[in-house]
């Protein structure tokens, strides 16, 4: 299987299309479509409980889908998810590997269950890259907030995705853990790297993402360029009614999905 | 990465270098599980040096009789007690998700559990019938050693399928933990105790067809001197009776994620 980008009609990185999820009676995700071009950095942004988490769960085969489809560089999930799964990052909310592992075991485990044959060398250098190096004996726990995530980011690129999905990757973050990760995720869309994230920082997803969607009691409220919600919206009552002098991303997010707390 | 992803060829992985991967992992996580080799090992052996002094082990019955039940007990706390509460725990702590977006098969990954599972009982069982064979003064041959592998085997399928049945009906690690040192209690009280008839005659006869009273009459009988007769049959189909069930019960029901 290739991906070949000079074949003519080059499929999307992801297609997600009126995607429905349902957990027993009760809808999470309902009718969501969006798609996602190679080189995107696309946030999918919402209050707790919108659907964000499912929306991932679905793509990344997590989740059985009700109704819908999602393509993954044209490969249907559902119909072949392993082959949707190869081409597929995935860094979780709370990423948890075996506990007894050394991260240098964790690395060879998921180096192997990705189809790369690493050597101890490759790992060892891999870690030393990510300023890890010295803790490759350490068990995951023992890892700092920042290291885990640094791990946890490695993991999940370790084979070179086509598209990565990060869900709430800064969460928990110091300020230059939070800088040294962006960092990362750029380099990685400069490489050709589609990503696919959920994060509460608005300020984030403006100033990283390329587009965004938000998303709230499961449906697709708006997508287009954080310049192009921020034009789009900056008259809306809703938003207009919640912000404090220039309209930003934030106020078009609270304005559009309201100002009340969600759990 | 060195070049652009969108360009790159991507392949499923092949199936043996992930099979691989998960085996080294699994091997080398029920290695460091200290619980693991406590219970696999170190309290059959007890049994075993505790019951070797004559008074005690005339009062337990005869030495095969007492080696069947150490090896019994071994299986029955390491599969049951230890290998469903890592699974419940891993399922918990979202191992198994992280595990689960890999392109690996799911199978494969309780595939490897398992078998590294029932590989670690079948050498706990050698070392265990060996410490056995020594302390009690049998002298048991090369058949009847490949007999107790197979036993071993069949009796670590059964309580397996019992662990995999507990983790696939109750999800809170903690509620298997509980249930999981009950129901350890009901199998040895029915299967050994009850066995002696203390508990009545009705118990007795039920008791041989226990999951504990099952294997415990396979490993006495290649154990011991006795050939192999119709209760002998009769107690595998049950422990393969077990295993279907339970493992159709563990399967069916499982989830891999808490929530």
């Amino acid at each position: 299987m290739t991906s070949d980008p000079d074949a003519g009609d080059v499929p999307a990185v992801l297609e997600v299309s009126d995607l429905i999820v349902a957990y027993g009676q009760k809808v999470v995700v309902e009718g969501v479509s969006f798609r996602i071009e190679h080189g995107e950095i696309f946030g999918l942004l919402g209050p707790n409980g919108a659907g964000k988490t499912s929306t991932l769960g679905a793509i990344e085969g997590l989740v059985t889908t009700r109704a819908g489809t999602v393509k993954v560089d044209g490969i249907e999930t559902r119909q072949r998810p392993l082959d949707a799964k190869a081409r597929l990052g995935v860094q979780l909310q709370s990423s948890s590997f075996q506990p007894e592992l050394s991260i240098e075991q964790i690395a060879m485990l998921y180096g192997g269950l990705y189809g790369m044959r690493l050597t101890t060398v490759r790992v060892r250098d891999s870690l030393e890259e990510i300023g890890l190096g010295q803790e490759r004996g350490k068990r995951f726990k023992q890892l700092s907030g920042g290291q885990q995530q640094r791990l946890a980011l490695y993991i999940a690129t370790i084979h070179d995705p086509l598209l990565l999905l990060l869900d709430e990757p800064t969460a928990g973050l110091d300020p230059q853990s939070r800088r040294s990760l962006w960092t990362r995720i750029e380099r990685m869309q400069a490489a050709g790297t589609s990503i696919l994230l959920t994060t509460h920082s608005m300020e984030e997803a403006q100033a990283v993402c390329d587009r965004v969607a938000i998303i709230d009691h499961g449906k697709l409220l708006t997508v287009g360029t954080p310049a192009d919600l921020i034009a789009k919206h900056r008259d809306d009552q809703r938003v207009l009614a919640v912000a404090h002098g220039d309209v930003t991303l934030e106020d078009v997010f609270i304005g559009l999905t309201g100002s009340d707390i969600r759990d | 990465m060195t070049e652009s992803a969108s360009a790159s060829v991507i392949v499923r992985p092949p199936l043996g270098l992930a099979l691989r991967s998960l085996l080294r992992a699994d091997a080398i996580v029920l290695l460091r599980s200290r619980v693991a080799t406590v219970l696999s090992l170190v309290l059959p052996v007890a049994i075993l040096v505790v019951t070797s002094f004559a008074k005690a082990g005339n009062r337990l019955g005869d030495p095969s009789l007492v080696i069947g039940l150490a090896l019994t007990l071994g299986l029955l706390t390491s599969c049951l007690l230890g290998y469903s509460l890592t699974l419940a725990h891993d399922r918990e702590a979202g191992v198994l998700q992280r595990l689960r977006v890999t392109p690996t098969p799911t199978w494969t990954i309780m595939t490897s559990r398992i078998a590294v599972q029932v590989i670690t009982n079948l050498i706990a069982s050698i070392i265990v019938v060996i410490v056995g064979v020594i302390l009690h003064g049998l002298t048991p041959t090369f058949l009847q050693y490949l007999l107790v592998i197979a036993v071993a085997a069949v009796g670590a399928a059964v309580f397996l399928a019992i662990g995999q049945a507990l983790v696939g009906l109750v999800t809170s690690a903690a509620a298997i933990n509980a249930i999981g040192r009950i129901l350890f209690i009901v199998l040895v009280l029915l299967g050994i105790l009850g066995g002696t008839g203390v508990l009545g005659d009705v118990v007795k006869s039920v008791s041989q067809w226990t999951p504990v009273g099952a294997l415990m009459t396979l490993f006495s009988d290649v154990i011991g001197t006795t050939s192999w007769v119709d209760n002998d049959t009769y107690a595998l189909l049950a422990c393969l009776g077990y295993v279907v069930v339970f493992t159709f019960i563990g399967v069916r029901w499982f989830r891999w994620e808490t929530h």
